[in-house]
């Protein structure tokens, strides 16, 4: 599990206790996401903190014996054989809970042969806390195992399809980003999970299930490098960027796009809809960089429109323009870089060695000068243009923003030039300013099959290999003719076979 | 010869754990005859140093080949700027000018090659600590490409109630995504932990004092099997790792390692010496350095690394909103790595932050030598050993300034300042020539912590034209007679 998925799994398992925990060692993400399973080690002090959640966790489900009487679903242990039919009865509830599936006959009798050795030791109610804490550091727990089949060693390599239960855990950790509910285990063991179409109908419930809502917000905060504004450079932001901002503004930037990202999808939201609706949620600080009335309440988040000549979706929004920007000035390579990483799936070249990387400042001498003059200055050279043709054409599109995200029609007095253009792209063409290039990304194939491929990664933890890119193109395809809608898209995914079958033996 | 981590609980008799090992007590004897255990300190600090603000002058010593001075009779005022908050322990400072990050310059050269992320701080990141060449990750900043050092001694000085390493500090984002300098493995960030009092609350996991009441409580009796919770625990990794592919069970295998070492762990008494009490005043960086020495001093761990932060610029004098990472750029006349800005006001402001570095290194030598032990203290039986990410704070590689501090059991000749001649070609075309590679620095260390170690990752590379860059062997400079 990544560690957002191990928190969410904690969370819906126990609903009532939020204990403070301590933080868990950075994931390393693998293409930009932490869900990769490759990405995912153990570590001395990942151990330590698994541990010690465990037992905060445990400790809160059985702080006393009506606790423990809720949790194992007995109210009376007190004789012996009532004590064993209520051991019984809570490894195999909350092992199956936990592990999503129900126990083996090995498992079950490894950890009633525990739970009686404390129980003895101590007592009843120990023995459930300790119980609970090694299930909780179980890798049934904290890793989604698929076994492999008893004769994959000796067969050939061949696709099989994957088991009901682990399929209950892909379904809910991708859409859900969390452990199945108990209806989708008991879909399992009904065997109804084994067909596209039952598969389709469960991923419809659980798509219309507000825990839905959490994949579509870490999937674009990844994909979109949404969360950049958290870092420490965006603490700060220099007087003449924005005198009003403040260490929460970052905060609330990244709060802003989350409830746009959310509200905006869920529900048959499209790529369209994210690109370029003016939507927005905002709050106090959120308005008064985007220039629209603040809500009432200072510490509200209300719905907004903002303005059109001004504002379309995510890309104009204040966590991708300052996340894609410096302290005391905007780096329109760097927001072209945004564009043409996570929109063409196309990863930047380095600059070669020894070449001038700091901000480009104007000489007093020349008078003023806009950002984009200095930059058209600095990578004039014939070496730079091989990128920053595609870069600069991208990024000066964003200059009406400034390094906080606000709108200015205005640099150093002078007027603003956020003509751009796109090259190497199936829409090549000149645009003005970021509301047109916004559109223009939702005509784009690239720019679907780029979406379609990120979703699928996220959704299979891995990249994808060869003989899945012609799945990927068929389903990009797809999510093109629905209009670009994103949970089509979603259903298409958990149907089709990458999703449902798995590769095994040598 | 490198071990993997279950080669190594095999090597301690952990590999089908029945009985708890204790630890040999002969490690702390106090003066009588045994060697106490040597520990090595990495002391990380993003950027790197102004020469002119590091260096000092070697009166008399001939312009090309080795030299070196005695720090020892040198002044307070003699001392260069950035050294000069460490002039107290200088009989204890083993200053080395004109290392290079060869394997750093190698590792660009090749990517200017084959394309791949070469930015500056990311390679710098991957290769300060790992010595080899960067893995590449499409699109995402590249990460180390092999087992860092600090990570590398960890595995072979670890024992049951001893952490392999303790890493400590600032999650340094360079590039807005985290830049670690420590690898468990390939690609593999070792855990960082930025709270102080997180890292105390990790070391009394392991602290054990000498000795437990005979009478428990019931939650005392609840925490007594806190082992055998850890040992059903990895009883399940057991019987799951067989069932799954080679990728699975090499992931379940090496979790069901560390659960094994942790509950190794529970039942060894820490020395008697060691008080674990957590000191929450100072600075963030100040409660680290004491947390290194009470790790050291209760032998809780042999390998510590501190990543530390780029400070705030109110930190060090400078307005709120100043980007230092400019003033880097810009620090150095005719040096940088873009074009020749020179900025008096940036080279100012770097070798404030190197002071700044340099009296919280101060701190943690006071720390360390405040520790009796043996026949000497802490600091006499600990190399701390400060590296930079980059050589200078221009975004080069071929010039560094490294500074070691305590003589590791004696194994480093300490009191000096020794000047490496640059004679390597870079292996970056059209870059100034460069002294001899941090991975020869690295071997000397896995030597003085008692390894028999040649090589540390890279082994040789090419210059620009074509000539052999020998990574290989010691830096038999720096060590004692």
């Amino acid at each position: 599990m990544s560690d957002d998925e191990y928190l969410n799994a904690l969370r819906d398992l126990f609903p009532g206790q939020a204990p403070a925990l301590p933080p868990l060692p950075h994931e390393t993400a693998s293409a930009g996401f932490a869900n990769a399973t490759e990405a995912q080690q153990p570590s001395d002090v990942r151990i330590s903190r698994y541990e010690t959640i465990a037992n905060l966790y445990a400790r809160g489900a059985t702080a006393d014996g009506a606790a423990v009487a809720a949790l194992v679903g007995c109210t009376d242990w007190s004789m012996p054989t009532r004590a064993a039919a209520c051991t019984a009865k809570f490894i195999d509830a909350m092992g199956s809970r936990l592990f999503r599936r129900p126990l083996a006959a090995d498992e079950r009798e490894r950890f009633q042969l525990r739970f009686q050795a404390w129980q003895a030791s101590i007592d009843f109610e120990a023995a459930v806390f300790l119980t609970l804490s090694a299930m909780l550091q179980a890798p049934q727990f904290l890793y989604r195992p698929e076994p492999l089949p008893p004769d994959a060693s000796n067969g050939a390599s061949r696709t099989v399809p994957v088991e009901p239960y682990a399929m209950a855990s892909r379904l809910s950790f991708f859409l859900w980003e969390s452990v199945p509910d108990d209806a989708l285990v008991a879909a399992a063991s009904r065997g109804e999970l084994e067909t596209e179409e039952r598969v389709r109908r469960e991923a419809e419930r659980m798509l219309d299930d507000a825990r839905a809502r959490r994949v579509l917000w870490s999937f674009h905060r990844q994909w979109l490098g949404l969360d950049r504004v958290l870092g420490d450079e965006h603490l700060v932001r220099t007087p003449e960027v924005d005198v009003g901002w403040t260490a929460s503004t970052p905060v609330a930037a990244a709060i802003e796009s989350q409830l746009f990202v959310e509200n905006v999808l869920f529900a048959n939201g499209t790529l369209a809809d994210l690109l370029t609706s003016r939507r927005a949620w905002v709050n106090a600080d959120m308005a008064r960089i985007y220039g629209v009335a603040a809500p009432a309440d200072p510490a509200a988040w209300s719905e907004v429109e903002l303005p059109q000549a001004e504002r379309a979706g995510i890309l104009t929004r204040v966590a991708f323009l300052a996340g894609h920007s410096h302290r005391g000035a905007t780096s329109p390579p760097i927001r072209g870089n945004g564009v043409e990483l996570r929109f063409f799936c196309q990863p930047p070249l380095a600059p070669p060695p020894g070449v001038d990387l700091s901000q480009p400042k104007a000489d007093p001498a020349d008078g003023p000068r806009t950002n984009r003059m200095l930059f058209e200055a600095r990578t004039a050279p014939a070496s730079c243009q091989s990128c920053h043709r595609g870069l600069n054409g991208l990024g000066f599109g964003f200059e009406h923003y400034g390094a906080g995200g606000r709108y200015q029609a205005l640099e150093q007095g002078l007027a603003i030039d956020a003509h751009g253009r796109l090259y190497g792209t199936d829409i090549d063409r000149t645009f003005d300013g970021a509301v047109e290039l916004s559109a223009a990304l939702d005509d784009s194939s690239m720019v679907h099959r780029c979406a379609t491929q990120q979703w699928m990664r996220y959704a299979l933890g891995r990249g994808l290999v060869d003989e899945e890119t012609a799945l990927a193109d068929a389903v990009s395809l797809n999510f093109e003719r629905s209009g670009g809608n994103v949970r089509a898209l979603l259903l298409d995914i958990v149907t089709s076979p990458t999703f449902r079958m798995r590769r095994v033996g040598k | 010869m490198r071990v993997n981590r279950r080669q190594l609980l095999k090597a301690l008799g952990l590999g089908a754990l029945t009985t708890l090992a204790t630890r040999s007590p002969l490690a702390f004897a106090g003066g009588g005859g045994a060697m106490s255990p040597s520990r090595v300190v990495f002391f990380v600090t993003p950027h790197g140093h102004v020469p002119n603000a590091w260096t000092m002058p070697i009166p008399g010593a001939p312009a090309a080949g080795f030299a070196e001075r005695s720090l020892v009779d040198l002044a307070s005022p003699d001392f260069s700027e950035v050294l000069r908050p460490l002039h107290p322990f200088r009989k204890r400072l083993l200053a080395v000018e004109g290392l290079s990050h060869t394997s750093v310059l190698a590792d660009i050269a090749e990517v200017m090659r084959t394309g791949g992320d070469l930015n500056n701080h990311s390679v710098g990141v991957a290769g300060l600590l790992t010595g080899t060449r960067a893995q590449q990750n499409g699109g995402a900043p590249c990460t180390g490409g092999s087992r860092s050092l600090d990570q590398e001694l960890a595995l072979r000085t670890g024992a049951p109630g001893r952490f392999g390493s303790r890493v400590y500090g600032f999650e340094y984002v360079p590039n807005s995504s985290v830049a670690p300098f420590s690898f468990l493995g390939p690609g593999q960030a070792t855990p960082i932990v930025a709270d102080p009092a997180v890292a105390f609350a990790d070391l009394l996991g392991y602290y054990r004092p000498g000795q437990v009441g005979s009478v428990q409580t019931r939650d005392q009796a609840i925490g007594a099997k806190r082992a055998s919770v850890l040992d059903g625990v990895a009883a399940e990794y057991e019987a799951l790792s067989p069932r799954l592919d080679a990728e699975g069970k090499r992931k379940l295998d090496d979790h069901r390692d560390l659960v094994r070492q942790l509950e190794a762990s529970l039942g060894v008494a820490s020395p008697s010496s060691c008080q674990a009490t957590f000191d929450g005043s100072g600075d963030k960086l100040t409660q680290f350095m004491r947390l290194i020495k009470l790790a050291f001093a209760c032998d809780l761990t042999r390998v510590a690394t501190f990543i530390a932060p780029v400070p705030q610029p109110t930190d060090i004098g400078y307005p709120a909103n100043t980007t230092m990472h400019t003033y880097a750029h810009e620090s150095i006349a005719n040096a940088t790595s873009c074009g020749a800005m020179f900025n008096p006001v940036a080279a100012r402001a770097m070798t404030d932050m190197g002071v700044w570095y340099a009296q919280h290194f101060a701190t943690l030598l006071q720390e360390l030598d405040a520790v009796p032990e043996g026949s000497g203290t802490l600091l006499d039986h600990t190399v701390v050993v400060w590296v930079t990410e980059l050589a200078t704070p221009t975004h080069l590689h071929h010039d560094a300034f490294t500074l070691l501090a305590g003589g590791c059991n004696d194994f480093f000749s300490t009191g000096r300042y020794v000047r490496y001649p640059r004679e390597n070609t870079s292996p970056i075309a059209g870059f100034a020539k460069a002294g001899p590679a941090h991975n020869r620095l690295y071997v000397s260390l896995l030597q003085a912590m008692g390894q028999t170690d040649t090589t540390f990752g890279m082994t040789s590379t090419k210059g620009a034209d074509g000539s052999t860059i020998d990574l290989t062997g010691p830096l038999t400079e720096l060590h004692t007679a």
